[in-house]
């Protein structure tokens, strides 16, 4: 009887089943693919890409030197109202833990010299270390994915925290405080 | 081989053949492509939606090709190129990211309609072998009839639909290089012109100088002088609108430029240079105001 009705099973009934099944498959899968972590560069600690070059005052700057301290390095650009806003907090923050091992690094993403200049003075921010990065590539070679963006690459050189957006004082208390030497 | 067989295979033959062609042309590689164009087609940009690395404006974008373009100069293959990318963007950096997993369903969903539909096809169209009694005979013959002509005209519709993509596709590409909006020196002019907008006049010239480098043009040098005088900057203004009057020396708006910015570098030559501007062009919107300048 069971086999006779499963024989008899209209095809397109058949299909229509299997597609409904199939379609809800793979919605669920979607939302759950949706919902998890981005993938590649985002994800748990990964060595830091290279990231040196002249700064902005005429110094130099070379991220393998600065192996034993932590560094932040902040994505920004003169052209970005977040990132003005977001300046000043960066220059304390050097200020205030780069006794204990931070170093505070500003990668200019496609900028001109004179017009960092000019927000460094008018944010109050010029003691920061900016490395320009006139045609991106070296943001690009970090998985830069917009401005401003920061990470936190530990004292062996490996980046163990990113904020895309603006950083907050509680971020960078926990991202970063736990990795300094204590006062 | 009857006629209704012969017109099916046909029918088949024809959809095949116009399912390839528009495949192999919408897969095709397009002609005389630009080689970094090509790469950044195939990437996403990831601070916009839906945009491709190669028609994005956002400076991320603009980064991203020119570390294409060295990586291709360099002699890497594109393949390595977008692997690079994947390594620090993930796999959603690929406009067309590899089905895995459970997104290989995606292309098994289609796969499954079609095979469905196939054997709806072959069950409908097949002359039953055991009918039942002749009295449900009539009225399921005029069922098979009507079910057959929907089959007919269902592969009628999706045979022209096939054809027409096949078809539009090579329109397609040649209507490609009007939407191409990634040049780098417009761009960079209008962010300029944003700047200027917000009153950054010293990045906007750094910019303005930058398109100048990639591309001399009078128009843009006198943006530069004007937006050098805005920052206080007269002198730099008036050598860099000098370098225009030098080759138009009639241009009302050299002449506005320079006379502005004579007025704190050689105060006593600007009301000759503003006079002369007010002659060349008296109609000029800035016109109402050197007057008042000149008169004051």
């Amino acid at each position: 009887m069971t086999a006779g009705r499963l024989r008899r099973l209209p095809v397109g009934r058949a299909t229509v089943l299997l597609l409904v099944v199939a379609v809800a498959v793979v919605l669920a899968a979607g939302l759950h693919t949706g919902t998890a972590p981005p993938s590649g560069a985002a994800g748990g600690p990964t060595s830091a890409p290279a990231l040196d070059g002249a700064t902005l005052d005429g110094g130099r700057f070379d991220l393998t030197e600065a192996r034993g301290e932590v560094v932040l390095v902040n994505v920004f650009a003169s052209w970005c109202g977040p990132c003005r806003d977001e300046l000043p907090l960066l220059a304390d923050t050097a200020r205030r833990w780069s006794p204990h091992g931070l170093r505070v690094v500003g990668l200019n993403l496609r900028d001109g010299p004179e017009a960092v200049r000019t927000l460094l003075a008018e944010t109050g921010t010029t003691g920061l270390t900016v490395l320009p990065d006139p045609d991106g590539t070296q943001a690009v070679r970090w998985g830069v994915r917009g401005v401003p963006e920061t990470f936190v690459v530990d004292r062996d050189g490996r980046i163990v925290a990113r904020q895309q957006g603006v950083v907050t004082r509680r971020w960078l208390d926990q991202r970063v405080a736990p990795l300094l030497e204590p006062a | 081989m009857s006629w209704r067989r012969l017109l099916g295979a046909l029918v088949v033959a024809a959809l095949v053949a116009a399912a390839v062609a528009g495949l192999l042309r919408s897969s095709a590689p397009a002609r005389d492509a630009d080689p970094v164009r090509t790469v950044t087609q195939g990437l996403r940009c990831p601070a916009c939606q839906g945009e491709s690395v190669a028609d994005s404006q956002s400076p991320i974008a603009a980064a991203m090709r020119e570390a294409v373009a060295e990586q291709l100069a360099q002699g890497r293959s594109p393949a390595e190129i977008r692997r690079w990318f994947v390594e620090r963007y993930g796999d959603d950096v690929l406009a067309d990211p590899p089905a895995r997993g459970l997104s290989l369903l995606l292309w098994a969903v289609p796969a499954l309609a079609l095979l469905g539909a196939g054997a709806a096809a072959v069950r409908t169209l097949r002359p039953s072998r055991h009918r039942r009694p002749v009295a449900a005979a009539a009225g399921r013959a005029r069922g098979g009839t009507a079910a057959q002509r929907v089959w007919w005209v269902s592969c009628a519709g999706v045979m022209v639909l096939v054809a027409a993509v096949a078809l539009a596709a090579d329109r397609l590409d040649d209507a490609q290089p009007q939407g191409r909006p990634a040049d780098p020196v417009a761009v960079t002019l209008q962010l300029a012109r944003d700047l200027e907008r917000d009153q950054r006049y010293d990045a906007a010239a750094e910019l303005y100088r930058e398109a100048l480098r990639d591309r001399p043009d009078d128009g843009v040098q006198l943006r530069l002088a004007f937006a050098l005088l805005r920052a206080g900057d007269a002198a730099g203004a008036e050598r860099t609108v000098r370098e225009v009057l030098a080759r138009s020396p009639d241009s009302p708006d050299g002449l506005l430029v320079l006379g502005l910015a004579q007025r704190s570098t050689r105060p006593g030559d600007a009301p000759e240079t503003l006079r002369r501007f007010l002659a060349v062009a008296p109609r000029h919107p800035a016109a109402p105001e050197i007057r008042r300048l000149l008169g004051a």
